[in-house]
């Protein structure tokens, strides 16, 4: 069994102060535990964290600063956060929001995607899970309409449907090739297993046994073939990541 | 208190108001009685004054005078109260009645004459009748209405001794009745005070007679009884998930003592604190289960409910477990409908219904089995079908498998949450599906077991939106 490799940061014990260029987040999130919570990771991880407590203030702020990235709770005093984010949109900011919600609102993923969110998290969630997510929504993944994707040694053609490393082709499986695309587009980048659930099978639930680990196995198998510096690393704790130079 | 409350049982409520309606009942009979009587009187009195009347008219005149003068001593009076003779010119000649009463025609039928119309000469209501007789006079008789006086002080009379004992009976009757309903509600007010106590044991007192109080108490009973047996399942319930949770929690806190003791190197460390997550993840698999379980079972979920189609979920779940059934060594297949089949259903939630049954398959499969999913439309009804060649489940033990924790002896050393068909099951009732449980019998050595979900037939689900 071979030693899963260290993640790339390092955990500082106190807090350091975030640099001049550190991403900007707004947290809109009345219960103060979860707020002192994700305040102190996401410090940790040097973001600038601006937190508001209601709703009303946290619109004021989102229109009036800008932030590479919110955070905000469905249910907030004085303006609810669908309704924040509604507003937003309608005033031309395009910040990415990230929804929180209680688990039992499972049903209002829907809504708050529709709202203008661009991902929901429901609590209680694991702060690998947040950190994740915020990372891929500071990142943009690379969507463009270019018909070849490139990561590192790998290329991928979208129309051929084939994959190379260095040249040499890799036959891949469709489910195979959709997971590696999905990867190629944010590379170097932690992906959860849920975030690989909902978003390369479409699914929102937690399956008892490791499908995602034997998924990206079998990926990972015809990838990083012996002898060659494994491309595909696993995530003690957080999930996957396709590390490129 | 007690007293006051006796006053205000529906018992005694329904006696005061038989009591009302025997009053009632007995006014309405005096009084029909009474007018029944009245007129009876009326017409016995003119037919009386009537033949009076023709018997003296064929009298001679002397005669007739003498009779007059006779009648006004003697006892005939009592029937005949108003016996007078009168001339021509309606002049008084013999008899008790001393002027001609005004109003009264000589006509020979019978008038009633008020007492102001006589002259004093009768102090009540009369029946009169006056004809002309022999010798040019006038023969008036006349009858009071004493009789029919009598009759209603004699009525009232024994109405009021009849009607007094009679309410009083039903009045104490009641009382008797309210006391004891009284004190058997009173006994159940105990037995349920006791039950809120906490003591889940008691039960309503039961009686002898068969009555609605005594239905009551019984259905009350009944349903203690299911009360308690859910009670119980929920502290199983609560036993199981402690139980499960203390595992894995009982092995992290073992194995960091034992790091902790003895000196390790940051590898070994590593290894430790990696299969302490697991343990713990598995902890946490448990918990969202459960959450999961009671937000389906709280019927929350039906708003992402619409048409999905088996075929392309088949398909889905094929895409998504034949990597782990090809590193068991199991072949996984899909048999599709020739026709594409569609359920009232919410997509998310089936599809987790399949990965649960699928992973199941697998999981208790060995290798070199199969796992199949079909979709079929038996009658009216969709049906989805997994079936594998695995262990299968014995028939005692296929309706407690969808309950909570439950693992067969057989699977106790295979991992899971021992939640999955439970959540299943909440998924299937919430589609207002069965969840059918039999062997597969293939020609194999195993049993295997095949799981079929029969959806209701169209229209009997609506979506709540």
């Amino acid at each position: 069994m071979t030693v899963p490799p260290e993640p790339n940061r390092t955990e500082p014990a106190f807090p350091s102060p975030a640099r001049e260029d550190a991403p900007r987040i707004l947290l809109v999130e009345d219960d103060s535990k979860i707020a002192q919570e994700v305040i102190e990771e996401l410090e940790s991880r040097h973001y600038h964290v601006q937190h508001e407590v209601s709703g009303a203030a946290g619109l004021a702020m989102g229109l009036n600063a800008h932030f590479d990235v919110m955070i905000v709770d469905r249910m907030l005093p004085e303006l609810d956060g669908l309704s924040l984010i509604e507003t937003l949109r309608e005033r031309r900011v395009h910040v990415p929001v990230l929804v929180l919600s209680a688990l039992s609102a499972v049903d209002d993923r829907v809504s708050g995607l529709k709202a203008g969110g661009d991902d929901y998290l429901t609590k209680p969630f694991a702060m690998e899970e947040l950190a994740a997510r915020l990372e891929a929504l500071l990142r943009r993944p690379d969507n463009s309409r270019h018909t070849m994707l490139r990561a590192g040694p790998l290329e991928m053609d979208l129309i051929e449907r084939t994959v190379m490393r260095e040249g040499v082709p890799i036959e891949l499986l469709p489910r195979e090739f959709r997971l590696l695309e999905y990867l190629m587009r944010r590379p170097n980048q932690v992906l959860t297993r849920n975030m690989l659930l909902e978003d390369v099978w479409n699914y929102r639930f937690i399956p008892q046994t490791n499908l995602v680990d034997v998924h990206i196995g079998k990926l990972r198998r015809k990838i990083d073939e012996s002898g060659r510096p494994p491309l595909i690393q696993s995530i003690r704790g957080a999930g996957f990541m396709l590390r490129v130079s | 208190m007690f007293r006051n409350e006796l006053f205000r049982t529906a018992t005694f409520r329904l006696t005061l108001a038989v009591v009302a309606a025997m009053i009632g009942s007995a006014a309405l009979q005096f009084f029909f009685g009474y007018s029944q009587a009245s007129v009876f009187e009326a017409k016995r009195s003119d037919m009386l004054l009537l033949r009076e009347a023709s018997i003296l008219q064929r009298e001679s005149p002397a005669v007739l005078e003498q009779q007059v003068r006779d009648r006004a001593t003697d006892d005939l009076r009592v029937i005949m109260n108003v016996t007078t003779l009168f001339d021509a010119g309606q002049h008084y000649i013999v008899g008790d009645l001393h002027t001609w009463p005004t109003g009264l025609v000589a006509d020979g039928r019978v008038h009633v004459i008020g007492p102001e119309a006589t002259g004093g000469g009768s102090s009540t209501v009369l029946r009169m009748v006056a004809l002309r007789v022999s010798g040019d006079r006038y023969l008036v008789l006349g009858r009071s209405r004493h009789m029919r006086t009598e009759l209603r002080l004699m009525m009232r009379h024994s109405m009021l001794v009849s009607i007094v004992p009679t309410v009083l009976f039903a009045l104490i009757t009641g009382i008797i009745l309210s006391h004891r309903a009284l004190s058997r509600v009173k006994e159940m007010h105990e037995a349920i005070d006791r039950i809120m106590e906490g003591d889940l044991h008691e039960r309503l007192p039961a009686g002898r007679q068969n009555d609605d109080l005594q239905r009551l108490a019984a259905s009350v009973n009944r349903m203690l009884d299911r009360l308690e047996q859910l009670l119980d399942e929920i502290r199983d319930v609560g036993n199981d998930i402690a139980h499960d949770l203390r595992t894995p929690l009982t092995r992290v806190r073992a194995r960091l003592d034992r790091a902790l003791s003895a000196g390790h190197s940051a590898g070994a460390l590593r290894n430790v604190i990696s299969r302490t997550i697991d343990d713990l993840d598995q902890s946490f698999a448990i918990i969202t289960a459960l959450l999961r379980i009671g937000e389906i079972e709280n019927g929350r979920r039906r708003a992402g409910f619409g048409m999905v189609d088996l075929g392309a979920l088949m398909a889905d779940i094929v895409d998504l477990y034949e990597p782990i059934a090809e590193t068991k060594g199991i072949t996984l297949s899909c048999v599709a409908a020739d026709a594409a089949i569609q359920v009232q259903g919410d997509r998310d939630l089936l599809i987790e219904v399949l990965a649960n049954l699928v992973d199941n398959a697998i999981k208790f499969t060995p290798a070199g089995g199969r796992v199949a999913i079909r979709a079929r439309m038996d009658e009216h009804c969709a049906v989805m079908q997994i079936s594998d060649t695995g262990i299968g489940i014995p028939e005692a033990e296929r309706k407690a498998v969808t309950g909570r924790f439950y693992r067969s002896d057989k699977s106790r050393h295979i991992p899971g949450s021992g939640l999955g068909l439970s959540l299943v099951s909440a998924i299937v009732a919430l589609h207002h599906a069965r969840l059918d449980i039999t062997p597969t019998r293939l020609h194999d050595s195993l049993p295997g077991v095949t799981m079929s979900i029969v959806f209701p037939p169209p229209g009997v689900v609506q979506p709540v939106n």
